[in-house]
């Protein structure tokens, strides 16, 4: 028959743990692996992503994506243009700017988004 | 600097919230608070010291990788405990070492004499003289928290034969870690 003194004495017992004279270097091997399984996973997200880039990138090229977009805000900016001289006939905002710089722009607002998330998650990982 | 002086005075809970936000300092203060508890119990487990380090440090990435799942709700050390406890008994089971923790108390154990606990011995050295299944079922419930069920579930063994363990180790660490005073005085001395 074992009292439950005994059993919270042994409870407590297994509490204490005595300190390693090696316990600095056992976090730092703990911290390093950590570390190194972190890089790692960032190196293969960051090689998918460029192998994803690269593949999608290649898809647009040859489905000749970029010209059935310009096609595409051509017909836009007419249809935009149309109603907007509907509107207020005489005045075509969308005549003074051409098709052309209209995809430029938006592509450019596009690049600064994503430089923006990019520069945030640089911003973190320091 | 600052920011780690800082983390020494946050609670564990607090820590395991920040370190599942991804924040590494903060798991870096918790390995640092409870390397120790979970080295010793892997050693009271049984596992030498090369291979209790080896299991340690797994533990703390399996719990880095699940901290989101510790809810505060028991104590930190408790919850690494049980990881640490389930990686090495995984171990020793891939290892086929699992089956000498079944047996009952071997037939050539030295019986436990009187005269064995006229010196209070300290839990570790009370430890190492029991058989590897006592020893196991007595530190997986005292020392890393799991109910019986619990451990025999790890263990794979039959509830009975955990609770068995357990009553027979609990019984033989009473009689060497106490003295016959004590013992004398409380009446229950177990005889084996």
């Amino acid at each position: 028959m074992v009292d439950l003194e005994f059993e919270r004495r042994l409870e407590r017992d297994f509490a204490l743990a005595a300190s390693f004279p090696d316990d600095v270097a056992f976090c730092r091997s703990v911290d390093a692996r950590l570390n190194q399984d972190w890089v790692l996973r960032r190196w293969l997200i960051g090689a998918a992503g460029v192998t994803g880039g690269v593949i999608g990138a290649s898809q647009l090229l040859m489905n000749n994506f970029i010209h059935r977009v310009e096609a595409l805000s051509q017909g836009s900016s007419k249809v935009l243009e149309a109603g907007f001289s509907q509107l207020r006939p005489g005045v075509t905002l969308l005549g003074l700017v051409s098709s052309d710089v209209l995809v430029a722009w938006v592509a450019a607002g596009l690049a600064v988004v994503a430089i923006g998330f990019v520069l945030t998650r640089v911003i973190e990982e320091i | 600097m600052s920011g780690l002086e800082s983390l020494t005075s946050h609670h564990d809970v607090d820590l395991a919230n920040l370190a599942a936000a991804g924040d590494r300092r903060a798991f870096g203060e918790l390995v640092r608070r409870h390397a120790a508890g979970v080295r010793s119990l892997l050693r009271r487990m049984g596992a030498a010291p090369s291979e209790a380090d080896d299991v340690a440090q797994d533990t703390f990435l399996t719990a880095f990788e699940s901290v989101s799942e510790f809810r505060g709700e028991g104590a930190f050390a408790g919850w690494v405990k049980k990881i640490a406890a389930r990686l090495y008994i995984r171990r020793i089971r891939r290892e086929k070492r699992l089956a000498l923790l079944a047996a009952e108390s071997a037939a050539d154990e030295a019986p436990i004499k009187l005269t064995d606990a006229v010196t209070r011995m300290a839990l570790d050295d009370a430890l190492i003289q029991l058989p590897p299944g006592e020893r196991m079922a007595v530190t997986l419930c005292y020392g890393a928290g799991m109910s019986h069920s619990e451990a025999a579930e790890v263990l794979n063994l039959p509830l009975g034969t955990v609770k068995s363990h357990v009553k027979r180790g609990l019984e033989k660490l009473k009689l060497r870690m106490t003295t016959p005073e004590t013992n004398a005085a409380s009446g229950r001395l177990a005889h084996g």
